[in-house]
């Protein structure tokens, strides 16, 4: 874009000597070029070409064109611009009328308020005019309506309202979620320490996992129902069990040590060369193992490898009482893995039960934990 | 105000008493071509280009001449410029 302010006429006509030097005298004229007989061009100011055109008019020339540039006619040529004034004028008075409005609501200070239901309240109860919004009511009104603020203040900051909260502080005891405890575990209950809430259980009750053994409220002098966190640690025996079943007499399955393999060659999944071992097994065990033959991916030769394994039914009597102590450790050791976070293992036992060629051991071990969660 | 031109008179010996205020010619380098005092545009083309000054025509010959400015007292051609006569 050039900056010097300047328009081109092109003329074409006779005489054109004489018409120059009469614009010359009411206009500085620059780069007057003859390009044919009857054609020329020039420059002059473009603050002083509506005085050429005017001469222009009433002469016998033939004005071919007329070019302006400049920052001064870039500029006409904006403001001309009828569409992009009214979108800017649009815009203004848009941004006007929303700069009006609260669109944004900040709440801090709040732990155990909801900012959403604050924010909600404000907005339901309150105008959204900036300037018509009164600070002082919208503190009034949310003093009235939540209970647990102790102070509050509001301020008006461009278009966000920002509402400064200070909760009342409670008792310890009445933080939380307000939820019961629940036992754990299946258990008898030896000791409590209760530190708030209301107690569902005593010493010596046996309760089941889930029983709710504290509720998360209290009642005060007066009758009334105060809701408090649930606080208690609370300690019982409980009984972790395991069990293992043995039989005199049962039928073990084991391979004979005979083989049979079946190969194949694939490319691309498709079977290229086989090879089968031939077998008579009435009972088997299969196994699978594919391996590349070769590196590269251009050809990938798979080879498909089938082991089959032949299979015995054996039986086997066994007596209890040679294998008892196997038995009871292994019942122990499923016991020991039901006691999580164990604190004290109080006692351990086992019993034996005997049924018609089967003998059940179950191994039971006490265990002192604390059950409330 | 300084005036270049008036001051050169004013130096130069005028032992005949020529009358030296009727226009002005300056050819710089035979590219530009600086005139004060014309009364008028007589021809104009790449080639050719005369003007009026007080009792004379003075005609400019050379190549792809044009116009670089054109007032109501001075002009200004840009072109290589072969030749000035008055006539």
């Amino acid at each position: 874009m050039k900056w010097k302010n300047e328009t081109k006429f092109h003329i074409t006509g006779l005489n054109q000597e004489k018409l120059l030097n009469e614009l010359s005298k009411k206009v500085d004229l620059s780069e007057i070029e003859r390009n044919a007989k009857n054609d020329t061009t020039f420059k002059c100011s473009y603050f002083e070409h509506k005085k050429v055109l005017k001469v222009l008019k009433n002469k016998n020339v033939n004005l071919k064109a007329v070019e302006h540039e400049g920052v001064a006619f870039r500029v006409k040529q904006l403001l001309s611009c009828y569409g992009l004034i009214a979108a800017v004028v649009v815009i203004s008075v848009l941004y006007f009328l929303q700069s009006g409005f609260v669109l944004q609501y900040e709440v801090s200070g709040v732990d155990r308020l909801s900012a959403e239901e604050i924010v909600a309240f404000v907005k339901t109860e309150n105008p959204s005019m900036r300037t018509i919004i009164d600070t002082e009511t919208v503190e009034s009104s949310l003093m009235s309506e939540f209970d647990g603020i102790s102070f509050v203040s509001c301020i008006v900051k461009g278009q966000t309202l920002v509402i400064n909260i200070k909760e009342k502080l409670m008792p310890d005891e009445m933080y939380g979620e307000f939820k019961p405890i629940a036992a754990k575990k299946d258990a008898k209950i030896t000791e409590i320490n209760l530190i708030s809430g209301t107690l569902n259980v005593k010493v010596g009750d046996v309760v089941q996992a889930g029983d709710e053994l504290v509720s998360p409220y209290m009642i005060d002098t007066s009758g009334n129902l105060k809701k408090v966190e649930a606080k208690a640690e609370i300690k019982a025996e409980v009984y972790n069990e395991g069990s293992v079943d043995h039989y005199e007499t049962f039928i073990e399955v084991n391979r004979t040590g005979r083989t049979a393999v079946l190969s194949e060659i694939t490319l691309f999944g498709l079977e290229i060369y086989n090879f089968k071992e031939e077998f008579d097994f009435k009972m088997y065990d299969v196994e699978f193992e594919e391996t590349s033959l070769v590196k590269n991916l251009f050809l990938p030769f798979k080879m498909k490898k089938t082991v089959v394994y032949e299979l015995a039914e054996n039986v086997v009597e066994s007596k209890f009482d040679e294998v008892k102590e196997e038995y009871i450790e292994k019942a122990r050791k499923k016991a020991l893995e039901n006691c999580e976070n164990c604190d004290t293992i109080k006692d351990e036992f086992y019993t034996l039960r005997h049924l018609a060629g089967v003998t059940i051991v179950n191994y039971c071990i006490v265990t002192e934990e604390v059950i409330s969660v | 105000m300084f005036n270049f031109l008036n001051e050169i008179k004013e130096n130069l010996k005028n032992p005949k008493g020529f009358e030296l205020g009727n226009f002005n010619i300056i050819n710089i380098s035979g590219y530009l071509l600086y005139v004060e005092g014309h009364l008028g545009l007589v021809t104009l083309s790449k080639e050719l280009i005369s003007f009026k000054v007080k009792k004379a025509v003075v005609v400019v010959e050379g190549k792809d001449m044009i116009l670089s400015e054109l007032s109501d007292n001075t002009i200004k051609i840009c072109g290589q410029i072969k030749k000035v006569e008055q006539i």
